[in-house]
């Protein structure tokens, strides 16, 4: 008797996520902070940093989360630009540094309210919560990147982190960072924004690292785990790989 | 009573993910899919008033920069005369109609191919501006990359053989390559950031 492919995707789907569950789980059982020893990337290292410099230079920061609505297919990168939203949170609400959040989905507009509320709530400052600080600019990608590159001309924004799902519209954020000497830190999942974001910045996290930000910013057990996960299935996959190479290529001399 | 809310929140969060993610893989079963449509169409309801949210927060952000006079507040002003311009004629015209499509053709679509023509040209200032701040070898190595596939894309006549082979070579091998391998850790950093989400409510605002 055949098995339906579909039912054998869904086995499969279910195996891999009943383990990562299980891994989860267990972490969860455990909150707290610990630091990610799994790797280090200098984006997310240099974050805290750059929002020193921020709070020092008096000039307000720039978050872009990217287009990624939370019901589509980017839901899951613009999760991984909430989490360095949060970890971020904190400092720049304690810091009282100027901050702008620029969506270009509605859907990630009260997300990004929420979270900025309540760090300033978390901080005893409820009255200092202003929600016009997170801003829906345009649906469309490229008038999103150009709405959000006016933002750091006319903000004086003096850091400009990009994190979620871009494409390469995001030159137009970075040039106008590149034109006015403001620190760039950025995120990016898709090859096209990753492309145009590597002549801009050193401070750039590539593909799946962007899945590394809720970990390297705020050491949670939780992110730092799931990093762990996502390295180990990395290299199970990597491995895979020319495996899966090879037996092809042998059933295909035989 | 928080703590219930929270947990009411997270169960009805990761059943309706959980459903729309059977569905989606198990497709022979009719009531799943039938469920996960229903869910999905729900969905996009809720997103249709995020972007009213959305046009609310915009109207918020600009009309007070026109208020309090703020630094380039000319913008503002015209962004909120052109938005309430091109809602009183798709009021009165409907959304369908030629003014309101003439609007959309002759304005906005010309402004967007406009604005996405100047990515290359921004990336060839980034370029220039790359190579004098970071000569290192990968920086060199990029630059070397970007000029082989640009010529190679360029119709050189009668010298195509030159710079064409390698330019194929370097998009349909190399970068084609580096592309799936992305792709892959991309995938996987989502299905990871996924199940958190769907199997323990791991979002922002159940935190």
């Amino acid at each position: 008797m055949g098995l339906d492919p579909n039912m054998i995707e869904a086995v499969l789907w279910l195996g891999v996520s009943a383990l990562v569950l299980l891994v989860l789980l267990v972490a969860r059982g455990r909150e707290g902070v610990r630091s990610a020893e799994t790797r280090q990337l200098s984006a997310f290292r240099d974050l805290r940093r750059v929002v020193g410099e921020s709070a020092e230079k008096g000039g307000a920061i720039h978050i872009a989360l990217g287009g990624g609505g939370i019901a589509g297919e980017d839901a899951m990168v613009s999760l991984a630009g909430f989490q360095l939203l949060e970890a971020l949170a904190a400092d720049l609400v304690s810091y009282h540094i100027p901050t702008i959040i620029s969506v270009g989905d509605p859907t990630l507009l009260p997300l990004a309210q929420d979270v900025l509320r309540r760090a300033y709530e978390m901080r005893g400052l409820p009255d200092s919560y202003d929600p016009n600080q997170v801003r829906f600019v345009a649906p469309s990608p490229v008038a999103y990147a150009a709405g959000a590159a006016q933002f750091l001309e006319s903000e004086d924004v003096v850091a400009s982190v990009i994190i979620g799902a871009f494409g390469a519209e995001v030159s137009l954020i970075m040039e106008a960072a590149s034109r006015r000497g403001i620190s760039q830190v950025a995120a990016a999942a898709a090859p096209q924004a990753v492309g145009v974001l590597y002549p801009a910045t050193e401070h750039l996290a590539i593909g799946e690292q962007l899945f590394a930000a809720g970990a390297q910013t705020s050491g949670l057990r939780r992110y730092v785990t799931s990093l762990e996960v996502q390295d180990v299935l990395r290299l199970v996959l990597i491995a895979a790989i020319p495996v899966s190479a090879l037996v092809t290529y042998l059933r295909g001399s035989v | 009573m928080s703590f219930v809310r929270k947990w009411v929140s997270v169960l009805v969060a990761s059943v309706v993910g959980i459903v729309v993610l059977l569905g989606s893989l198990l497709r022979a079963n009719a009531w799943l899919v039938g469920a996960r449509d229903v869910l999905v169409d729900w969905a996009i309801i809720v997103a249709g008033f995020a972007l009213l949210l959305g046009i609310l927060n915009v109207l918020s952000v600009h009309g007070g920069r026109v208020v309090r006079v703020r630094k380039e507040w000319g913008y503002s002003l015209a962004l909120l005369i052109s938005a309430a311009g091109l809602a009183l004629v798709t009021a009165v015209q409907g959304p369908s109609a030629g003014s309101t499509q003439m609007l959309v053709d002759v304005v906005i679509v010309p402004v967007g191919a406009a604005l996405a023509a100047l990515v290359l040209f921004v990336l060839v200032g980034a370029v220039s501006r790359m190579l004098r701040v970071r000569r290192d070898a990968t920086s060199l190595l990029f630059v070397f990359v970007v000029a082989i596939v640009l010529l190679g894309s360029t119709p050189l006549v009668d010298w195509e053989w030159l710079a064409q082979p390698p330019r194929d070579w370097i998009v349909n091998v190399l970068s084609l390559a580096g592309m799936r391998g992305l792709l892959l850790g991309v995938a996987l950093g989502t299905v990871i950031t996924a199940l958190r989400a769907l199997l323990l409510g791991d979002w922002p605002h159940e935190r």
